[in-house]
C-alpha cells in the first residue's frame, strides 16, 4: 500500500470555470504504436481551455508520447488531433512547446539568450531571421523566469534548474495559448519549482491552457486544477477535486494507493 | 610560386571551406562516422557516373554519386530502425557494401576507364591543374576549381538562407517540428550537401581526406568556442590553414599532398586539444588542482570556524586535525592569508570577518546550490563554476 500525503489546499483559491470554456485540445480515437505495439491506445481526450493540467501515469505510460503526437511530432497510426477545432498545422502560432530537458545537447555551442530566441522562430518561419523585435521579447522573457543576469552564458554553465528555466522563457517567448510541457520540475531545485509553478499558475491566471506531464503525485492537487490519468489507455480526465482519488490512482498505477487529505 | 601552386592551393582552400560547413553540423549532431560513410558508398555512383559521361566533373557524375551518398543515409537509418543493430553497426554494413561493389565495378572494367582505386581513396590534388575547363577556346582555370567553387557557392547560400532552421533542428529536432521546420527536410538538405560537396572534393583529395576535412577542423573549433557561428569560422580558418600548410609540407617532403594535409589537421587538433583554453587538456588538469586547493581551502576555513578552543587552531596542530601532507597545509594556509581570510596571531590561526562570511557563503552555496548568491566568488574560484 503506497500513501501519498497532501497538503490541503488554502481555501481563497477561487475556482476556475472551465467547463464553462471551449475547448482547447481535442483528442479523439488516438493510437501511437513504435514498431507496430501500441504504446497509446485509442485516446480519446478533450482539454478545457483555460485550465492548468497534470498528465499522469507509471514510466511507459505514453504520457510524452501522448503530447508528442499532438504537436505533431510523432505520427500517430490511427484517430486525430485538433486545437481549437482546427488541425495542429494550422494552429501551431497557438501552440508552445517545453520538451524534456534531456532531450538536447546542452553542450550544444550557443547562449541562454540564443535557446530563448528559438521560441520566436515559429512565428519568423522559414528563413527570415530574428531581429530586434525578437531579441527584445526574448530579454522580456528571460527576465519573467529571473535569468537575465544569465543570458549570455554558455547553456552548459548552467545548474540544471537554470536550464529548466530558459526552457520556460522560450515557450513563453513564443506568446501561445497552450502550453505543453514534459516534465518542467524533473531535476530542479526546490526555488525553481516554486517559481515554475507560479509562472504556470499566472499563465492559467491569464486564461492560457497548461498542459503537463507530471511526476510528482504529492503536488499535483497544490499545483493543478485538472488532471489526466493515463497509462496506455486514458483512465479517467476531469477536475483534480473530483477525479483525484484512490480509485484512479489504483486504476493507474495498479498498486493500492491511499490519498490521505491533511487539513 | 607558379601558377600550378597557387591553383593547387586554391582548390585545397576550397575544399577545405565546403567541408567544413557541413561537417561542423555533422559533428555537432554527433555523426561523424556517417560522413565516413557517404566518402566510400559514393564509390559506385561515382564509376556508374564515369562509364556514362567519361568525366571525372560531370554534372550528372556529381549528381549520381551524391544520391548514392543520400541512399547510404537511408539504408544506415532503415537498418538502424529495426531496432536489430545499433547505428555504428549499420554504417559498417552499409559502405563496405557500397564501396566493394564501387571496387568490382572499376577492376572489371579496368582497361577502358581511367580510374584507379588509390586516386580515389587519395585524390590527386597534385594533378589537378592539368585538367583545364576551356569555354569557347578560353583556358578559364582548372575544372575541379570550377567544380568545388559551384558546390561552396550553393553550400554558403543555403547556410545564410537555412542557418536558423540548421540550428534549431539540431539543438532540439523536437521544438523544431512543432514549429513546423521539419527535422527531416533539413537532415536529408544537410545530407545531400555532404554527399555532394563530398564527391565534389574527391577528385582533388580522395574519400579518407574529405573525411579529415569535414571532421578535423570543426572537433577543433568546438574546443575553443561557446558560440555556432564562431565555431563556422573557426573550422573553415583551420581547415583552410591546413590545406595550405599541408600543401607547403608535401611540398617540402616531396610527398602525398593529400597526405599531408591529414597531418597538419592531426598535429592542429593535437595542439588544439592540448591547450584550449577551457576544454584543453592542460586547462582541465590545472583547473582541478585549483579545485582541490580550494576544497582544502574550504575544509580548513570550516574547521576554524567550527573550533573555537585555541588547541584546535594552532598552526602546528592543524596537519594532525584535518589530516593534511605538509605541502597541502601550506598551500592552503598561504591562500587563505593572501585572500585576508584568517589572521595569524602567536602561531594561533583565526578567521577574519571576510573569511567567515566567505565560509558561510559557500556552505550555504553547497547546501543549497542556490546559484544567484556567490555570483562574484565565481570569477575567484574554480570550485564554483559549475
Amino acid at each position: 500500500m503506497n500513501r501519498i500525503k497532501i497538503m490541503k489546499e488554502p481555501s481563497e483559491k477561487k475556482e476556475i470555470p472551465a467547463s464553462a470554456g471551449r475547448i482547447a485540445v481535442q483528442v479523439d480515437d488516438l493510437t501511437v504504436a513504435y514498431n507496430y505495439k501500441p504504446v497509446l491506445w485509442d485516446i480519446d481526450l478533450e482539454i478545457p481551455e483555460g485550465v492548468l493540467m497534470a498528465i499522469v501515469g507509471p514510466n511507459g505510460a505514453g504520457k510524452s508520447t501522448l503530447i508528442k503526437s499532438i504537436l505533431g511530432i510523432l505520427k500517430p497510426i490511427a484517430g486525430s488531433v485538433s486545437i481549437y477545432g482546427k488541425p495542429y498545422d494550422q494552429q501551431r502560432k497557438l501552440v508552445a512547446y517545453v520538451p524534456q530537458k534531456g532531450s538536447v545537447d546542452w553542450d550544444f555551442p550557443t547562449t541562454a539568450l540564443d535557446v530563448v530566441m528559438m521560441g520566436t522562430y515559429g512565428s519568423l518561419g522559414w528563413i527570415k531571421r530574428p531581429g530586434q523585435k525578437e531579441k527584445k521579447a526574448a530579454l522580456e522573457a528571460l527576465e519573467k523566469v529571473g535569468m537575465l543576469p544569465f543570458k549570455s552564458r554558455q547553456i552548459s554553465q548552467l545548474s540544471g534548474g537554470q536550464q529548466q528555466r530558459i526552457f520556460l522563457a522560450r515557450a513563453l517567448v513564443q506568446d501561445a495559448s497552450i502550453y505543453f510541457m514534459d516534465e518542467p520540475f524533473q531535476g530542479v531545485d526546490a526555488t525553481t519549482e516554486i517559481a515554475i509553478i507560479n509562472i504556470l499558475k499566472e499563465l492559467r491566471k491569464s486564461g492560457k491552457t497548461v498542459i503537463v506531464v507530471h511526476h510528482d503525485l504529492q503536488t499535483v492537487p497544490e499545483y493543478f486544477d485538472w488532471v489526466t490519468f493515463l497509462n496506455v489507455k486514458k483512465i479517467a480526465t476531469g477536475p483534480v477535486k473530483d477525479i483525484f482519488n484512490d480509485d484512479n490512482l489504483t486504476k493507474t498505477y495498479g498498486i493500492n494507493y491511499k490519498v490521505s487529505i491533511q487539513e | 610560386m607558379n601558377s600550378a601552386q597557387i591553383e593547387i592551393q586554391l582548390i585545397a582552400s576550397l575544399v577545405a571551406i565546403a567541408c567544413a560547413i557541413p561537417g561542423t553540423f555533422l559533428v555537432l549532431r554527433k555523426m561523424a562516422m556517417i560522413s565516413d560513410a557517404i566518402s566510400h558508398s559514393i564509390l559506385p555512383g561515382l564509376v556508374v557516373g564515369f562509364f556514362i559521361t567519361q568525366d571525372l566533373n560531370s554534372p550528372l557524375l556529381i549528381l549520381l554519386a551524391a544520391l548514392t551518398g543520400v541512399i547510404t543515409v537511408i539504408l544506415v537509418e532503415r537498418i538502424q530502425k529495426t531496432g536489430l543493430v545499433k547505428e555504428d553497426t549499420a554504417i559498417g554494413l552499409v559502405f563496405p557494401a557500397l564501396f566493394s561493389i564501387g571496387v568490382i565495378l572499376i577492376a572489371k572494367n579496368a582497361n577502358d576507364v581511367h580510374l584507379d582505386v588509390d586516386a580515389v581513396l587519395l585524390g590527386e590534388l597534385a594533378f589537378a591543374p592539368f585538367d583545364r575547363l576551356i569555354i569557347s577556346g578560353v583556358d578559364v582555370g582548372p575544372k575541379s576549381l570550377w567544380v568545388i567553387g559551384i558546390i561552396l557557392s550553393v553550400t554558403i547560400t543555403l547556410l545564410i538562407a537555412f542557418f536558423k532552421e540548421l540550428k534549431i533542428s539540431t539543438f532540439d529536432a523536437g521544438l523544431a517540428a512543432s514549429l513546423g521546420f521539419s527535422p527531416a527536410l533539413i537532415h536529408y538538405g544537410l545530407m545531400t550537401v555532404a554527399s555532394i560537396t563530398t564527391v565534389g572534393s574527391f577528385d582533388a583529395v580522395g574519400a579518407i581526406l574529405v573525411v579529415a576535412l569535414m571532421i578535423a577542423p570543426a572537433a577543433c573549433a568546438y574546443l575553443l568556442t561557446t558560440d555556432l557561428k564562431k565555431m563556422l569560422g573557426l573550422a573553415i580558418i583551420f581547415g583552410v590553414f591546413s590545406a595550405i600548410s599541408g600543401y607547403w609540407l608535401a611540398h617540402w617532403l616531396d610527398a602525398s599532398i593529400a597526405g599531408s594535409i591529414t597531418t597538419m589537421l592531426g598535429l592542429l587538433f593535437l595542439f588544439i586539444y592540448l591547450f584550449a583554453p577551457n576544454k584543453g587538456l592542460i586547462a582541465v588538469i590545472y583547473r582541478e588542482k585549483q579545485q582541490r586547493i580550494e576544497v582544502s581551502l574550504l575544509t580548513f576555513l570550516l574547521h576554524l570556524k567550527n573550533h573555537s578552543e585555541e588547541r584546535e587552531r594552532h598552526v602546528n596542530h592543524l596537519q594532525e586535525h584535518i589530516n593534511w601532507q605538509k605541502v597541502r597545509a601550506k598551500t592552503v594556509l598561504e591562500l587563505a592569508l593572501k585572500n585576508n581570510m584568517i589572521l595569524i596571531d602567536n602561531k594561533i590561526v583565526s578567521l577574519t570577518q571576510k573569511g567567515d562570511e566567505f565560509t558561510s557563503k559557500a556552505i550555504d552555496y553547497i547546501i543549497t546550490n542556490e546559484d544567484a548568491q556567490i555570483e562574484d566568488m565565481k570569477d575567484d574560484f574554480f570550485l564554483f563554476r559549475g
